[in-house]
């Protein structure tokens, strides 16, 4: 039926985005406008129509959706957070003298690339305009944060032989951000 | 009243829907339809979203039954949403005394 490929077509746009959960309540919403212009005697293509039109543009649905995205409000918190934790890895860095611990080059570099894919992605979920690369995107980059510190948190506890006051507070900034990311995740997973 | 009108005053349009009790979506979209004459004219889609912010705030809360054998959503308001909804009533008819006084030439209510 024509009235009914319409619909279909439209939550077809909003579901290739929008986690199943939403894409179910707004299609029970636009069942129930379609049927209230059936009931004041519209044809059916004409009430899908009306429906279509009353309940808007897709891609607005969409936008207002996409600024709600737990992924998106997750990642923004990182990289607001990211120059402080940041900050008290370096100074900790610096005083505990880090150039001269017995770490290999390759994996220093590896750790570099790791932390620069990790800001990418939270940028992308940041920033990103569609729902659903946001959330795969918010969820790689909180993955991603997640094995940095802990890799920084086991590496600093092995290696340093006397832990300083940097290095504590360090500690204390990435485990606190462990902590939110473990609290924000499943949000995040169910988009 | 069209939909950029309506900015700003969503929420409490949408609080104000769920006062007398729990309801879905629809049912919010169709009592603001009535309780304004059907003068409402806005992208009804985009009451869903904003549902989900005020749950996110923690206004209203949302959970899921099943009527005729389909799954619904439905919202009820919480303290902190009738608490909300409280001081947005109070700030509007602030609002609407101040703008009358100026438009409609009528004075401004001095308690003093």
């Amino acid at each position: 039926m024509a009235e009914s490929g319409m619909i279909a077509d439209y939550l077809t746009t909003l579901s290739a985005q929008l986690p199943a959960p939403v894409v179910e309540e707004l299609a029970d919403g636009l069942d129930q406008t379609c049927q209230r212009y059936l009931n004041q005697g519209l044809p059916p293509a004409a009430a899908a129509r009306a429906a279509i039109t009353e309940f808007g543009d897709p891609d607005v649905i969409l936008a207002s959706f996409t600024r709600l995205s737990p992924a998106r409000h997750a990642a923004r918190r990182l990289l607001a957070s990211g120059p402080v934790v940041g900050g008290c890895w370096a100074i900790a860095l610096i005083t505990g003298r880090a150039w001269s611990w017995p770490i290999p080059v390759a994996a220093r570099a590896l750790f570099g690339i790791a932390l620069a894919s990790a800001i990418g992605l939270l940028a992308r979920a940041a920033f990103g305009t569609r729902y659903r690369s946001i959330r795969r995107a918010g969820t790689a980059g909180c993955a991603g944060i997640t094995a940095l510190d802990t890799t920084m948190l086991v590496t600093t506890a092995i290696i340093i032989p006397a832990v300083a006051w940097p290095a504590i507070l360090a500690m204390a900034a990435s485990a606190a951000r462990v902590t939110f990311i473990t609290r924000i995740l499943r949000p995040v997973l169910q988009g | 009243m069209r939909g950029e009108e309506l900015k700003g005053h969503l929420d409490a349009l949408l609080l104000a829907a769920l006062e007398d009790g729990p309801r879905h979506g629809y049912a919010v979209i169709e009592a603001l339809r009535q309780a304004t004459g059907g003068q409402l004219d806005m992208a009804t889609g985009t009451v869903y979203p904003a549902l989900r912010r005020l749950e996110r705030a923690g206004l209203i809360t949302g959970s899921w039954s099943v009527v005729a054998g389909r799954r619904r959503r439905e919202y009820q308001l919480t303290a902190a949403g009738a608490e909300t909804l409280d001081g947005r009533r109070s700030a509007w008819r602030d609002f609407a005394a101040m703008i009358n006084s100026v438009l409609e030439g009528r004075p401004w209510p001095n308690p003093a």
